[in-house]
């Protein structure tokens, strides 16, 4: 009988504990938090069981932790090939949910690593800039403007730096393939003392501050928002052609949380999940059926049909690969620093 | 008696499902490996693909190989199934180069690939791979040292493919199968309906209908359809005989009646005691032959048309006559004359054979001499053995039977030309049809004392023989 | 003596009636198998004629019944059926001898002598023929009632001529009672029928010799 009520005690107990105490979730990203809130007020409503600890972190720290210290459970980051190699070493979970199964196929790899924001690439500008020149639309133009305003332009030029950030080094590796002129166009920022910064945050807080007058390859997502409250700052998507990124999300191989974790990436792409994103974020939503003003069919339908997402395959992982990230830097280097050589 | 030992439908579905079940095992073990050699092989001509892709983004300087992996042999080693992916350029000495993952080529494996393009199966992080090796030599201005590439995928791709060629197989096998079993059903029906065309046509006879059959059967029945026929023929010549001993037999017994009728007739018109008497020894005579014969007709026509199966038995021959002399020595009929037992044989005399069969054949021998000698004539039974035969010879001093009428005496109702005597006319016909029961020859000859000579030889059967 | 006719054609029970009844025998004649069972169950008789076909049943059954109460008496098997397996059947069943019909009614007087003479010297222990009678318990040999002091070897050749009485006694057995199982010439029994022949000249009994079967006591007028 005592046997009996210890058994019974025994299959209850962890029932009861599970109600009584929410689940924990952690989330290691690389995206930015006031960014996400309203995704994650969002799920939290829909889960009161699950208590989201989110890690906001650079891509580079994130990517360090997936493979060392205690697991997370969700990983997300918008450094894509770095991403890509997680899952290629095997630390993403393969998921089989309704959600999943239905995301499009170009969004994701392996039924394990889905891409849920379609996120544009983009220039952006002082107003000071056009009151001097006419505002660049495509890489051609920008070119131009900097072939014939060196003077003008010399350290009012900004980017990423593509040793530091990985989207950067992911832009700059697309934006190589597209274009071979993609070098002279190092070139001529290089002639232009071109202020390499880690983040589209700063980009955008040097634009602001008047330091930089033109921003190259900046988050379309935050400099739209961006722009909204700061008016003297023009975002341009550019019009020959737009990289697209996507953020990556994946649930940890080794999750301590499995469950909490998968329910957090089927609302991650779920509809109300997207239409979180695409409504109160300006990360833009991915699904076709989602209404808002972030949406990549919106997107599509406002700067036509030359946008060209980074494709979530295989071949990401060629530009991690460290003898050709090396000949790439290496080629970096000395494009950029061409005058200097030549002085 | 029919037993019926299944179906022949049934039997020949047994058969087909047997064959099927057998022929379909190794099918579809050979489709098995078909599938996964044919996956197999088309994923690793994608292996090999990616290989060569990664080879053109190698190039030296200053004798000192430089990688730049291409994106496009890596969207190749991952194909559409999304595979994870490994790729490892090696120097001359091992060390890599570069790599996308933490696995070491085993020395052999290098070793082989330094010989010629290889393809192994591994298992690391986690997961299945197939890898694929190759060194790439470069002629150039310098020597060059020599790299090798190696290149991986998992496996869920080429699983896949194979299960689908696989199942491609089956769902072909299966349909074969059915196809095959509706084609069969209906080749059994075709094939059966002559079988159905004979019976309709013997159910249809009537028990005297003994004609020979009118069927159109095919080969494999043509045995039977004259098996048939021949049991028809027999039916038929037996059906003849018996109608034709029957017109006989009425014939002989008859006319005795009808004697037995016509004297008692006279004698009851008759006034005086010695008429009378002489009328009824007359009348006793007649009846007791006709009784006779009407018992040795009833004999015969049993041995000739006893149907079915008789059980024959091992017969020490010279013990049977003896005992049967024993008793007819002793009857009355016997009473005037010298019927004797030559002696025996040492050798045993076995024969197989029914024994009250033989017993009435040495019977009726011995009775058809009492009957056809005159008393005091002396009658002897004498067996005798060779090497494959026993011989039962009986043979009497009496008046004989002329040698033309030899050759008819063991027809019914023949008498040697002696009508004369009380016989039937029927005990040689009778020891005809025993002895054609027992295979054994029957010869009426001439004695050596001018008597009747009758001999049985009959096959000598070795003891421990079975039937 | 007492002998019971069982047979159902009133002709043939008529006849065997009629041929028996004057032999100083008291003849009952039954037609059915109930009728006749019931006799049997009422009274004793010396001898039984049996005929197997009755109307309302088989006579092996009426035999087997009387086997079965421990009754020995000596039954005759008449048949019209001749198929020998009924014979064999018969004689299984316990029967003493068999007639098949037609029969002639002298052979079916010798038959019946036949048996109830051996019934009679198995009662009484003495066997005998005519005139001759033997003393299974004393050995002792008796020609009208005149004991005859005779040689060991003819007294067993005596006995075993009477044993078989009227049927044929073979020769070997013979041999075989007079001179044990000591080899003996082929003709060495002839000469011990020899000397009874002269002793039993003119007391109406002769032996008859079987060619290569054996003897037998025969009345000189039958």
């Amino acid at each position: 009988m005592k046997t009996w009520m210890a058994a019974l005690l025994l299959t209850i107990a962890p029932v009861l504990a599970g109600a009584a105490q929410a689940q924990p979730l952690r989330i290691e990203a690389a995206l930015d938090r006031e960014v996400v809130q309203p995704l994650l007020d969002a799920f939290a409503r829909q889960n009161p069981d699950i208590e989201v600890h989110f890690h906001d972190r650079s891509t580079r720290e994130v990517d360090r932790r997936v493979a060392a210290g205690p697991p997370p459970d969700v990983v997300i980051s918008s450094a894509m090939p770095w991403q890509l190699a997680r899952v290629n070493q095997g630390y993403a979970r393969r998921l089989d949910t309704p959600e999943t199964r239905n995301w499009p196929q170009w969004a994701k790899w392996r039924d394990a690593v889905f891409g849920f924001t379609f996120e544009p690439i983009v220039m952006a500008y002082r107003l000071d800039l056009a009151r001097h020149m006419l505002p660049p639309t495509t890489h051609a133009d920008l070119h131009d403007l900097l072939d014939t305003h060196p003077a003008l332009l010399r350290g009012r030029v900004t980017t990423y730096s593509p040793s530091v950030s990985g989207i950067g080094y992911t832009l700059f590796q697309q934006d190589a393939r597209y274009s071979s002129r993609f070098w002279d166009l190092v070139a001529a920022m290089g002639a232009a003392d071109v202020a390499l910064e880690d983040e589209t945050r700063a980009m955008l807080e040097g634009l602001t501050q008047g330091r930089y007058w033109l921003g190259y390859n900046l988050l379309g997502s935050y400099a739209m928002v961006w722009a909204q409250d700061h008016p003297e700052v023009m975002v341009q998507v550019p019009k020959d052609y737009a990289l697209v990124l996507m953020r990556m999300a994946f649930v940890h191989r080794d999750a301590p949380h499995p469950r909490a974790a998968i329910r957090f990436m089927e609302f991650l792409l779920s509809r109300a999940g997207q239409r979180v994103l695409a409504g109160q974020t300006p990360l833009f939503s991915i699904r076709p059926d989602v209404v808002g003003p972030y949406t990549a069919q919106r997107l599509r339908d406002q700067v036509g049909d030359h946008l060209y997402p980074i494709p979530l395959d295989a071949s990401l992982l060629a530009f991690i690969d460290p003898k050709r990230r090396a000949a790439f830097m290496d080629r970096w280097r000395r494009e950029i620093n061409i005058l200097e050589d030549g002085d | 008696m029919i037993e019926v030992t299944g179906s022949l439908k049934s039997r020949l579905a047994l058969w087909l499902l047997v064959t099927v079940s057998g022929l379909g095992a190794l099918l579809l073990l050979e489709a098995y490996f078909g599938a996964r050699n044919a996956a197999q092989r088309a994923f690793d001509s994608q292996l090999e693909a990616a290989g060569l892709t990664i080879a053109e983004g190698i190039q030296w300087q200053g004798g000192q190989p430089v990688v730049k992996i291409p994106a496009a042999a890596l969207s190749i080693l991952a194909t559409h199934h999304q595979e994870r992916v490994f790729y490892a350029v090696l120097d001359a000495r091992g060390e890599t180069i570069t790599a996308d993952l933490d696995f070491s080529v085993p020395a052999a494996w290098q070793d082989a690939a330094a010989q010629r393009p290889v393809w192994r199966d591994a298992r690391f992080l986690g997961a299945d791979w197939r890898l694929h090796g190759r060194e790439l030599e470069s002629a150039g201005w310098q020597t060059q040292d020599p790299v090798q590439i190696w290149v991986g995928h998992t496996l869920s791709g080429r699983r896949a493919l194979a299960h689908e060629l696989f199942e491609r197989s089956v769902s072909r096998f299966l349909a074969m199968v059915l196809l095959a079993g509706v084609l069969m059903l209906l080749a059994m029906r075709a094939a059966l309906t002559p079988m159905r065309r004979l019976r309709h046509l013997l159910r249809q006879r009537t028990a005297e209908d003994m004609r020979p059959l009118d069927a159109r059967v095919p080969e494999e029945l043509r045995e039977l359809a004259e098996t048939l026929d021949t049991l028809f023929a027999r039916q038929r010549d037996s059906h003849d005989a018996l109608l034709r001993f029957t017109a006989d037999a009425s014939h002989q017994l008859k006319t005795p009646l009808a004697g037995l009728q016509h004297t008692s007739e006279l004698a009851l018109e008759e006034r005086s005691p010695e008429a009378w008497h002489e009328a009824l020894t007359m009348i006793h005579r007649r009846a007791a032959d006709t009784s006779r014969l009407a018992s040795q007709l009833l004999s015969l026509a049993r041995l000739r048309h006893l149907t079915g199966h008789h059980e024959t038995q091992c017969v020490e021959l010279a013990t049977l006559v003896r005992d049967t002399l024993l008793e007819s020595a002793a009857s009355l009929a016997a009473r005037d004359h010298d019927l004797g037992l030559a002696p025996l044989p040492e050798a045993p005399t076995t024969i197989r054979g029914e024994p009250w069969a033989l017993r009435e054949l040495l019977g009726n021998l011995i009775d058809n001499a009492l009957r056809y000698t005159p008393a005091g004539t002396t009658i002897t039974v004498r067996v005798k053995r060779d090497a494959e035969s026993v011989e039962l010879v009986v043979e009497d001093d009496g008046p004989g039977v002329p040698t033309a009428w030899l050759g008819r005496l063991h027809q019914p109702f023949e008498r040697g030309g002696r009508q004369d005597t009380e016989g039937s006319g029927l005990g040689l016909a009778i020891v005809h049809s025993i002895a054609l029961r027992h295979a054994a020859e029957l010869s009426l000859e001439a004695g050596d004392q001018g008597g009747l000579r009758v001999r049985l030889r009959f096959p000598f059967a070795a003891t421990g023989t079975t039937s | 003596m007492r002998i019971l006719v069982v047979e159902d054609d009133a002709l043939l029970a008529r006849s065997l009636n009629k041929s028996l009844a004057p032999l100083g025998h008291q003849v009952e004649s039954f037609t059915t198998y109930q009728a006749a069972h019931a006799a049997m169950e009422r009274a004793e008789f010396d001898l039984i004629l049996l005929d197997l076909g009755l109307p309302d049943g088989d006579g092996l059954g009426l035999l087997s019944w009387l086997r079965d109460r421990g009754n020995a008496t000596p039954v005759l098997i008449i048949t019209a059926r001749d198929a020998i397996d009924d014979r064999v059947r018969g004689l299984d069943e316990g029967a003493d001898d068999y007639l098949a019909k037609p029969f002639s009614l002298a052979e079916l007087e010798a038959r019946v002598r036949a048996l109830l003479r051996r019934s009679q010297q198995r009662t009484s222990n003495r066997l005998s023929l005519g005139p001759l009678s033997f003393d299974a318990q004393s050995g002792a040999v008796y020609l009208d009632a005149t004991p005859l002091d005779l040689p060991h070897r003819e007294r067993c050749l005596i006995e075993g001529l009477l044993q078989h009485g009227e049927r044929i006694a073979p020769r070997e057995l013979l041999e075989n009672r007079v001179f044990g199982f000591a080899e003996v010439g082929s003709n060495a029994l002839e000469v011990y029928v020899s000397r009874l022949r002269k002793r039993l000249e003119g007391s109406g009994l002769r032996v008859r010799t079987f060619r290569g079967l054996g003897y037998r006591l025969e009345m000189d007028t039958p």
